[in-house]
């Protein structure tokens, strides 16, 4: 599976995936080298744990006092000679880009990787007022000229071989090509280099926005992020509203961890920080320099449950340790961010309904919490999720009815004693190897898990036991 | 369409609503940005030997290259060895007094086509249109180097009059001149050096790009694979001149 079809459920989509003997390949192989390369770079980094801490709280400062960073942005881009618009919905956001590209005469629009406009959908309203929507990253190229969907938020292709991108060439460009990287590479850059002259309009995300100074940052592998913000007479950033930092000197806290955390870096080859417009005795630069303010359901947390996940640097660390990430990749999870981080985000942007299986889909074993540089407690807004999604009553009413006859159950000390005699009984013809294997009415859950099976005597029963003998 | 006022309203709304929320302030930002980056200058001033050598160290890991020359003159047949090997003559650079001195005779001398940027804007078009195409088809892009971060094997590049973004991403070969008032350790004094420059604010002409390059160009977008220039240059190489520009 390929693509992230959503009329097909959660369930069959992670099982496609988990079948898919390629894809399960590809996931182990990059999501173990990524941890591999971050615990590297933070075993050679003492002073890291501290920066994270600051980090944390930085980004917690900036959402305390959101109003005033983001009206010194606003202030400083425009007096820098830029022009901010405010988006509440995609819809709005696409709006805003649409216009600012038919004013720019555009017929081509290069882009560097922006998971912001992956969340607005912008290629395919681009296409509809016939605009050529380009991804320059790479991984994003392969992926856009395969009609698909980033399948990770740093590594957008890992799911597919480089044979496949050689045949994904030769059908999509008219060109033969050998199923090496080099090759392969060569091909794009010379593909992408005429795009990047030609086009009228660039169009980015923003890894960070510096309100005390104006200043967009972007932060790139493959320089496509300068190629974007230098060649194009226009040059439209997208940034979601928490992008924010007050100040350089917490920018420079965020840099240091940022590539450390997403692919063991030390830095990114590219940090591109852009002030407005092309000034005055520049010889090249965007005449018009464009930001788009995004909320998309952002603002409504910083109040609400998911208020954390606003400080998301999008590193893709927690996609790679987490369990169920590395068994069904991304684009199971069927929307625009993927693994742990990715259901909460998902959540924001869409509502708790979006979620009622991906709330789930964690084993809530944590190691995305302490992945995540800026110490996201991913976990619990996890719990809370659910929660959220069984009072509201979106989940389905036989998981509801099971959990509150379980909750009964653990609040009545004297039933729970007798279930664990009945259980102990009725188990039988069940269990195998010491667990439950398979369960009627629950074949579902158990298709997948073992249940451990009943203890023969439980711990409460060992427990009176002792009460019962003497003390020495 | 949401106004600002709007939308600004709204997130005031949503942080009415917050309660218990923890303590937290910013980062802790120099009082006085311009005598903190000189402070770090004057400390360096003796260490920097030690700054070179973990800048040399960690510009290697990343795939860069590094060379020491002691007068900007010999930096010229150090970039015309590096045009020879890789076959390549077509070399386009920053302005002279971006660089520090002016390259081109000796570059020419050496076998080299190059071209220096001009001072400033250009207001014709077609002559616009001609100089992108003369970088386009440059093999190699001298620069100068505005800061070399130890800590990274970062270079830091200010565009501005004189500097075109382009001489640093579109030709294959990026070579940097850079003396020792360049370095600074680690991140933390860059972001010094980058306040003070911000405090500097509007007594300087400086352009609206800050590029950080750490290494070539780089992807490992197809199967993991490192690939280098796939988008930028394929090569960086870092040329450190002895004797500071214009002391």
């Amino acid at each position: 599976m390929s693509q992230a079809d959503r009329s097909i459920p959660f369930r069959q989509r992670a099982d496609r995936a988990m079948q898919d003997v390629f894809l399960q390949e590809a996931l182990t192989i990059a999501t173990t080298k990524f941890i591999g390369l971050r615990r590297e770079a933070f075993a050679g980094f003492p002073e890291g744990e501290g920066l994270r801490d600051a980090a944390r709280e930085i980004k917690e400062a900036t959402l305390q006092h959101l109003d005033r960073y983001l009206e010194q942005l606003v202030e400083n881009v425009e007096r820098l000679g830029g022009r901010v618009h405010y988006a509440t919905t995609p819809e709005e956001a696409r709006a805003i880009i649409l216009d600012i590209a038919r004013q720019a005469g555009a017929r081509i629009a290069v882009k560097s990787k922006s998971m912001a406009t992956e969340e607005i959908h912008l290629n395919e309203a681009l296409e509809a007022a016939g605009i050529t929507p380009v991804e320059t990253d790479l991984g994003e190229y392969i992926i856009q000229l395969a009609h698909e969907r980033p399948s990770h938020i740093i590594a957008p292709a890992i799911h597919k071989t480089k044979g496949q991108i050689a045949d994904l060439f030769t059908k999509e460009l008219g060109r033969t090509v050998a199923a090496d990287p080099e090759a392969l590479t060569k091909l794009a850059r010379g593909e992408l280099r005429a795009k990047f002259l030609e086009a009228d309009l660039g169009i980015t995300g923003a890894n960070f926005a510096v309100a005390d100074t104006g200043t967009v940052v972007l932060v790139t592998n493959e320089g496509n992020g300068r190629m974007v913000t230098s060649l194009p007479r226009v040059h439209v950033a997208v940034m979601g509203v928490e992008k924010v930092v007050p100040s350089l000197t917490d920018l420079m806290v965020f840099l240091a961890i940022l590539a450390k955390s997403a692919t063991g870096q030390k830095l990114s080859v590219y940090t591109t920080l852009v002030q407005g417009p092309r000034r005055a005795g520049e010889l090249e630069g965007p005449e018009e320099f464009h930001l788009v303010l995004l909320d998309n359901g952002r603002i409504a947390q910083l109040a609400g449950p998911l208020r954390e996940a606003l400080y998301c640097l999008r590193c893709g660390a927690c996609l790679n340790v987490c369990p169920v990430y590395r068994q069904i990749g991304g684009h199971a999870y069927g929307h625009t961010y993927p693994g742990p981080i990715g259901i909460l985000l998902t959540a924001m942007l869409n509502g708790p309904g979006a979620v009622k299986d991906l709330a789930h889909a964690s084993s809530l074993c944590g190691a995305c919490a302490d992945a995540c540089p800026v110490r996201i407690d991913i976990p619990r807004m996890l719990i809370e999720l659910r929660r959220e999604v069984d009072e509201k009553r979106i989940a389905p009413w036989t998981e509801r009815i099971v959990f509150k006859a379980f909750g009964w159950l653990l609040t009545r000390p004297a039933l729970y004693r007798l279930a664990a005699s009945v259980g102990r009984l009725l188990q039988r013809p069940f269990v195998r190897d010491g667990a439950i294997r398979s369960l009627p009415l629950f074949g579902d859950w158990t298709r997948t898990r073992d249940l451990p099976m009943v203890a023969r005597r439980t711990f409460r029963e060992r427990w009176r036991n002792l009460e019962l003998e003497p003390r020495r | 369409m949401t106004t600002r006022a709007e939308f600004i309203a709204r997130i005031r709304a949503e942080m009415g609503k917050t309660r218990g929320l923890p303590p937290a302030a910013p980062a802790r930002r120099p009082e006085r940005p311009r005598a903190a980056a000189e402070a770090i200058r004057r400390e360096l001033a003796e260490r920097w030997p030690e700054a070179l050598e973990r800048f040399r160290r960690e510009l290697e890991q990343v795939g860069g290259v590094f060379y020491r020359v002691p007068t900007l003159a010999e930096a010229a047949p150090v970039v015309a060895g590096i045009a020879r090997d890789r076959g390549a003559r077509r070399l386009v650079g920053w302005h002279a007094a971006e660089i520090g001195g002016d390259l081109v005779p000796a570059l020419a001398a050496l076998g080299l086509e190059a071209v220096s940027m001009p001072p400033g804007e250009v207001a014709s078009a077609a002559e616009r249109r001609r100089l992108r195409e003369l970088v386009a088809a440059a093999e190699l892009g001298l620069t100068g180097a505005d800061l070399a971060i130890a800590e990274t094997g970062t270079l830091v590049l200010r565009t501005g009059p004189g500097r075109p973004r382009s001489t640093s991403l579109l030709p294959s070969y990026h070579i940097a001149l850079f003396d020792r008032t360049a370095l600074v350790e680690s991140l933390a004094q860059a972001g010094v050096v980058l306040e003070s420059w911000h405090a500097d604010g509007q007594s300087r002409r400086d352009g609206a790009v800050i590029s950080f390059i750490t290494g070539p160009s780089r992807t490992a977008d197809i199967e993991l694979t490192l690939t280098r220039g796939v988008h930028g240059p394929k090569e960086v190489h870092a040329i450190f001149v002895e004797a500071p520009a214009g002391g």
